[in-house]
């Protein structure tokens, strides 16, 4: 059988690309998923990380509220080692208007989302950090998400089921014979290499980039690109997620996750052409700042990590060119029946939160066109790294490991952390000290999650991530990199990549103490380590 | 408390200043938050192009002997740089082809050297590499805690077993003519260090590691030493919180420790370092210096304070307090008579005293001369 021969193609290694893989493969389907940059790089990685209970969406998308509850149930029990259970406040602050709560709290027990008033007293012994002043709370089953890591095991799990993944490689155009399309002509951008792949069905699941797809197939889509600005604190101010409680705004919500905490977002359009460079700007820094501390005072006091922002892929509801009828909805769309086009399917809009209904939806039409009848299993099969074991039985039996990596590596690889058993001492040395991140999680990544640079790392491991922002982790990372590609050359140009990427989400924030710490690093760079 | 001239910041500048003083017969104090840039010393003096006697000896006298060597220094990435001032056992090349042949010698689980992109480095210079890993049990105790294997843990024990790294080095060796060494000797001085260079029958090279710099902690614990064998207080780990400043002139200071008890002097010092020490602080609006209020020089709009390249020269650095020609840092223009800012804190304002360690001793022996 030829190798480049598949039964499905998805262009895409976002999280529904990742996730429509896992669906395919587990119905049996030979399966290769093609990126062109690395996985969760586009507005899977870009965004709160936010286990949304719904209520958001309660009062104005019911339809969104309830794929939001359901599916924030699923994600607890498959991946559970992706996920913390904080839940959530929605506050009601002198200035909103208390009638609101009550509509807010009848919509959402109508979608089936557990919403329940309690005393702002409540709140504040609930989370510390929130606005004394608030004069109402409700309290929701939010809680958060590292899209990273939901990402790559919805990918490994793709890959041990037999599933192919060929990461920065592009789609340069499709292999097409009449009214159907064949396969893919690709490019890989690291080594320049042209490769052929052919499947019956090709699923575009490329984002906001999908539109592009669109047009290389010969089909339209109409996205109305959305840019999210965020800011990243340097402290996990909040345990509890906290969402103002009105029409939703910007700047309204308040995400703890890992050792910090998220506020956003703004809602920009942009032209498209734009999407490939967002940036941050000053304006949106301020309004993230201000209004991020009507939810939790403190944030006016507390360091700044990063700032970013990502695109929202929204799409007009099918063929309304005007745009007025935007869905944050799931579209996904068989290009067959809509445009004549056979082979192809195109699965957008949506969110993180409903990855998995998408996937879902997305692998059904691949299915139909197949002729293959076979039940999805994604809502009860757990993911790699949340299977039966207990999180705990896994910490003790690495025993061995001091503590911080016991904790951190189960925390962040959940049952999958068993593998560090075999590690000795030189593993167990710290390579991240912010994140605690060892020798030993850096190799196990290096080793089974496609990893070919410190971004690509630094995704999966947190590596990086931390307060320092790489200032001692990179060049450690990077000697360990280079030891298992043994290209030197190669990275020393990813050493300097990946702080010129740390150095984009700094220096729009660069004051006070991130401008200290850029100060040391740029310092001990250049004139110690001579980069 | 009374003193001739007090000091504020411990750094390089700090203590240059304090010594200089201290040895023409004043009495100083110097107030020092804890680290300062010394602790990620490269072990040479960038900007200082000469060898003035009057550094050597300041730097002798404490037991610290620098070499003047006019050419480049190996750093930690395989990369070089000019230099032509450094601690004895540092090293400097008339260029970079300094040997045929290199070995490079790393320890078993120390991340915080990179041997693998120093031969490369060498190898783009025509400079044949080997690596080699010792493997010592004698570092296993660090290994208890995963944050223990960095530069200065490593020294407090390698000092003690130094002829052994020496053994292991010498099985190593064939035909190299050198052999490169992480900086993870002499703590205390540089005698070990320079002993095993006469042991290895190859020129010995120490390359830094990441920080902390052991060269750097060995040199600001002997200026330190230097500047209390003079008489002078070294007030460890204590700030100023507020100064009193009438007409111009600065009366005294607060610190943190010794809220009650204000330190009184004829001069004050200040080398307080820029952003990371804390001698400069900033906000989206405005860069101000925190305990006098003095004038810096800095451009208002925050957009030019960055380049988003980050490995190029970054604007921000070049912020400094305002200075007259003897270095009297100005509030709303006008100089406070006794103050002398000094060090890193003055950015590039003064381009004439240099940069880095240069600017540090130039500007602090500048100071020293108007005070006397």
């Amino acid at each position: 059988m030829n190798p480049n021969e598949f039964d499905v193609i998805i262009i895409g290694g976002g999280i529904t690309g990742a996730g429509t893989q896992r669906d395919c493969a587990m119905r049996g389907l030979r399966t290769l998923l093609i990126e062109r940059s690395d996985i969760a790089t586009g507005a899977t990685g870009r965004n709160h990380g936010l286990l949304h209970s719904g209520a958001r969406y309660a009062v104005n998308d019911a339809e969104s509220a309830e794929e939001c509850i359901r599916e924030n149930m699923i994600l607890r029990r498959i991946a559970a080692h992706c996920v913390s259970e904080t839940d959530g406040l929605f506050i009601t602050l002198p200035e909103d208007d208390l009638a609101y709560q009550q509509t807010f709290v009848e919509r959402c027990r109508a979608a089936g989302i557990g919403a329940e008033i309690i005393d702002p007293a409540l709140a504040r012994r609930m989370e510390p950090s929130v606005n004394p002043d608030l004069i109402g709370a409700v309290k929701v089953p939010d809680g958060s998400v590292d899209p990273f890591r939901l990402c790559a095991a919805n990918m490994l799990d793709a890959k041990l089921r037999g599933g192919q993944v060929r990461l920065y490689t592009e789609v340069t155009g499709f292999i097409r014979e009449g009214d159907t399309i064949k396969g893919v002509h690709t490019r890989n951008l690291q080594t320049g290499e042209t490769e052929d792949y052919y499947a019956p069905v090709t699923v575009n699941a490329a984002g906001i980039w999908g539109q592009r797809i669109a047009e290389m197939a010969g089909v339209r889509i109409g996205m109305f690109p959305a840019k999210g600005a965020l800011l990243i604190f340097a402290h996990r101010v909040n345990n509890v997620v906290i969402n103002r409680c009105r029409k939703p705004a910007n700047a309204d919500i308040l995400v703890p996750g890992d050792t910090v905490c998220i506020i956003g977002t703004t809602s920009t359009r942009i032209p498209f052409e734009e999407c490939d460079s967002v940036a941050v700007t000053p304006d949106e820094v301020n309004l993230l700042i201000t209004e991020g501390a009507k939810l939790a005072p403190s944030l006016s006091s507390t360091r700044i990590l990063r700032a970013y922002a990502g695109v929202r892929p929204l799409v007009s509801a099918d063929d309304d060119p005007s745009g007025r009828n935007i869905s944050r909805g799931i579209v996904c769309l068989d290009h067959e029946s809509r445009d004549g086009l056979k082979g192809f399917i195109s699965i957008t809009g949506g969110k993180l939160m409903t990855y998995r209904l998408m996937a879902e939806m997305a692998t059904d039409a691949v299915c139909r066109k197949l002729g293959i009848d076979k039940a999805c299993e994604t809502a009860e099969t757990p993911l790699p790294g949340s299977d039966e074991r207990s999180f705990e039985a896994v910490a003790k039996s690495i025993w061995e490991a001091p503590s911080t990596v016991q904790k951190a590596a189960t925390f962040r690889m959940g049952t999958r952390a068993s593998r560090l058993k075999e590690n000795d001492r030189y593993d167990d040395a710290l390579v991240c000290e912010c994140e605690e991140v060892s020798v030993g999680e850096i190799n196990a990544a290096i080793e089974r999650l496609d990893v070919s640079n410190l971004t690509d790392l630094r995704r999966r491991t947190r590596v990086g991530m931390g307060t320092c922002q790489g200032e001692f982790c990179a060049c450690r990372a990077a000697g360990l990199l280079a030891g298992s590609h043994g290209c030197v050359e190669r990275e020393r140009a990813d050493l300097a990549d990946f702080l010129t990427e740390r150095w984009k989400g700094n220096f729009p924030i660069g004051w006070g103490d991130t401008l200290r710490e850029a100060e040391y690093t740029q310092w001990v760079y250049k004139y110690v380590l001579g980069i | 408390m009374r003193f001739d001239t007090i000091i504020i910041g411990g750094g390089l500048a700090g203590l240059t200043a304090g010594i200089s003083l201290q040895k023409a017969g004043q009495s100083t104090a110097i107030v020092s938050a804890g680290q300062n840039s010394l602790h990620f010393f490269s072990g040479t003096f960038e900007s200082m192009l000469g060898m003035p006697p009057r550094v050597v000896d300041l730097f002798a006298e404490a037991g610290i002997h620098l070499h003047y060597t006019p050419g480049v220094r190996l750093m930690s990435l395989g990369t070089f740089g000019k230099a032509f001032l450094a601690l004895e056992d540092t090293d400097l090349f008339p260029t970079e082809k300094f040997a045929r042949k290199a070995l490079v010698v790393n320890f078993a689980g120390f991340n915080d050297f990179f041997s693998s992109f120093l031969a490369q480095g060498l190898e783009k210079q025509g400079i044949a590499c080997r690596v080699r890993l010792i493997h010592l049990p004698e570092l296993d105790p660090l290994r208890q805690s995963p944050s223990e294997m960095r530069s200065v843990h490593m020294a407090r024990i390698l000092d003690g077993i130094w002829e052994k790294v020496v053994q292991e080095v010498r099985v190593l060796i064939k035909d190299e003519d050198a052999v490169i060494l992480p900086q993870v000797f002499g703590l205390q001085g540089a005698d070990i260090p320079m002993k095993i260079r006469q042991a290895i029958p190859a020129r010995v090279v120490f390359a830094a590691t990441m920080p902390p710099s052991v060269p750097g902690i060995r040199t600001q614990m002997m200026l330190h030493r230097r500047y209390e064998i003079l008489g002078g207080t070294y007030l460890m780990g204590d700030e100023v919180a507020r100064a009193h400043v009438h007409d111009s002139v600065v009366h005294s200071v607060a610190t943190k420790n010794m809220d009650q008890h204000f330190l009184t002097g004829d001069h004050f010092i200040l080398a307080t370092g820029r952003f990371f020490a804390k001698g400069l602080a900033s906000t989206p609006e405005k860069v101000y210096e925190p305990i006098f209020g003095l004038d810096v020089d800095y451009s208002p709009d925050r957009n030019t304070w960055y380049d988003a390249d980050f490995l190029k020269y970054q604007p921000y650095m070049r912020f400094g307090v305002k200075t007259d020609p003897q270095l009297h840092p100005m509030v709303g223009g006008e100089p406070l008579k006794n103050l002398y800012a000094v060090g890193s804190i003055l950015g590039m304002t003064r381009p004439d005293l240099g940069s880095g360690a240069g600017l540090a001793i130039n500007s602090a022996f500048t100071a020293v001369d108007n005070i006397l």
